[in-house]
């Protein structure tokens, strides 16, 4: 690929809403919600794609039963279970390491963006990598990002990055549409839930961002095991509390949307 | 976090650029000002650093003159980059920064 140019505005003329999904801290599940609730959104009837941002550590294609491709063969993006995907993942051999700085990682994420024909979609949600670095920054400055979620789990060392992870976008000018908490509960056969991560994370952070709390996840098992084998658990098991939660999250999402003002390009300069 | 104001124009006036903003204000600053303001690292770096009498301008400022700029292009929502007319092109102006300038 071409690599896009750093400081080039990229457009996307087909794709209503272009949703980041991020946290600051890894490891809070952000790949798997991004992965759900792109399915959840298009149960919902959305035209849905979903971008793999994070170029050193892609999830997308085990999650979706997929993997290195011929790229000189395949089409971008990939589609699957109706989604249109893109991720490093199908360029990459899953046990090679893509050793990289950050102009490069920049490169990629551009490319992406403008140079995989991602057609008419409602809803191109982005899965960032965790932090507040390159690609959260190309995506800042090129893409026309509508809207950003950010994920994370109860406990106080989740929340301090995912903080920063919310002032990242309010210093961007680029909406957060609220905050999901994962990994909320664990609830047994009889209906008593355990706050395994502690209560409330979730709920506080979106009440210091002023955001709302879109939903907060509970811990099932079956979550992993759907991600590794490759089908999303909110397809493979559409009835189960957690799923019902995606839906709920995405019937939400698509409703802010619809309230957030449209974030009109900055006016260009007469020199 | 209030929402900031947004700019409905900005275009070059005499030695300078003027901006409307969305409340009504006009502000106006100069294009040496602007250029003074620079918030990019190396720029800072050097306001950081004791002024050098001994310092040789490069031949790309001595032939550029004045501070103009060659373009200047929206990033994201919410920044300016400014091109130089001596090529400097790393500084990303915040709406914020370009409001305060004048």
């Amino acid at each position: 690929m071409t690599p896009q140019m750093p400081g080039q505005k990229l457009s996307l003329p087909g794709v209503k809403h272009v949703l980041a999904v991020a946290s600051g801290k890894g490891g809070v599940g952000k790949s798997t919600v991004a992965a759900n609730l792109a399915v959840a959104l298009h149960m919902y009837g959305q035209r849905v794609g979903l971008m793999d941002a994070d170029i050193y550590g892609p999830s997308v294609p085990i999650m979706f039963g997929l993997g290195l491709v011929d790229q000189t063969r395949t089409p971008f993006p990939i589609e699957r279970f109706g989604l249109k995907l893109m991720s490093m993942g199908f360029l990459v051999d899953p046990n090679q390491a893509v050793i990289w700085r950050g102009p490069k990682v920049a490169q990629a994420v551009g490319s992406f963006l403008a140079q995989v024909p991602w057609g008419d979609l409602d809803f191109l949600v982005i899965d960032l990598p965790p932090g507040t670095g390159d690609a959260q920054l190309t995506l800042s400055q090129q893409a026309p990002l509508t809207g950003a979620i950010v994920v994370t789990t109860p406990q106080d060392v989740a929340l301090i990055d995912a903080r920063k992870g919310v002032k990242m976008f309010q210093e961007v000018r680029v909406p957060v549409l609220g905050v999901i908490e994962n990994m909320s509960y664990l609830e047994d056969a009889a209906g008593t839930r355990t706050a395994i991560f502690g209560k409330g994370g979730g709920q506080r952070l979106a009440t210091e961002a002023g955001v709302p709390l879109l939903g907060e996840l509970p811990i099932d098992p079956r979550v992993g095991a759907c991600g590794d084998a490759g089908e999303p658990i909110v397809r493979r098991h559409p009835d189960s509390p957690v799923s019902k939660a995606f839906v709920e999250i995405a019937q939400k999402v698509v409703n802010e949307m619809l309230k957030q003002p449209t974030t009109a390009a900055l006016p260009e300069v007469q020199l | 976090m209030p929402e900031p104001v947004k700019p409905l124009s900005l275009r070059r006036e005499g030695d300078g650029l003027r901006i409307e903003w969305a409340d009504g204000t006009r502000t106006f600053a100069t294009w040496r000002t602007i250029r003074a303001a620079c918030p990019c690292a190396s720029c800072l770096d050097e306001k950081a650093k004791p002024p050098d009498p001994f310092r040789v301008l490069k031949p790309s400022e001595l032939t550029a003159g004045p501070p103009a700029p060659v373009a200047m292009k929206p990033v994201g929502h919410y920044a300016y980059q400014i091109t130089w007319n001596d090529g400097h092109d790393t500084g990303i102006y915040t709406l914020e920064a370009l409001r305060k300038l004048s």
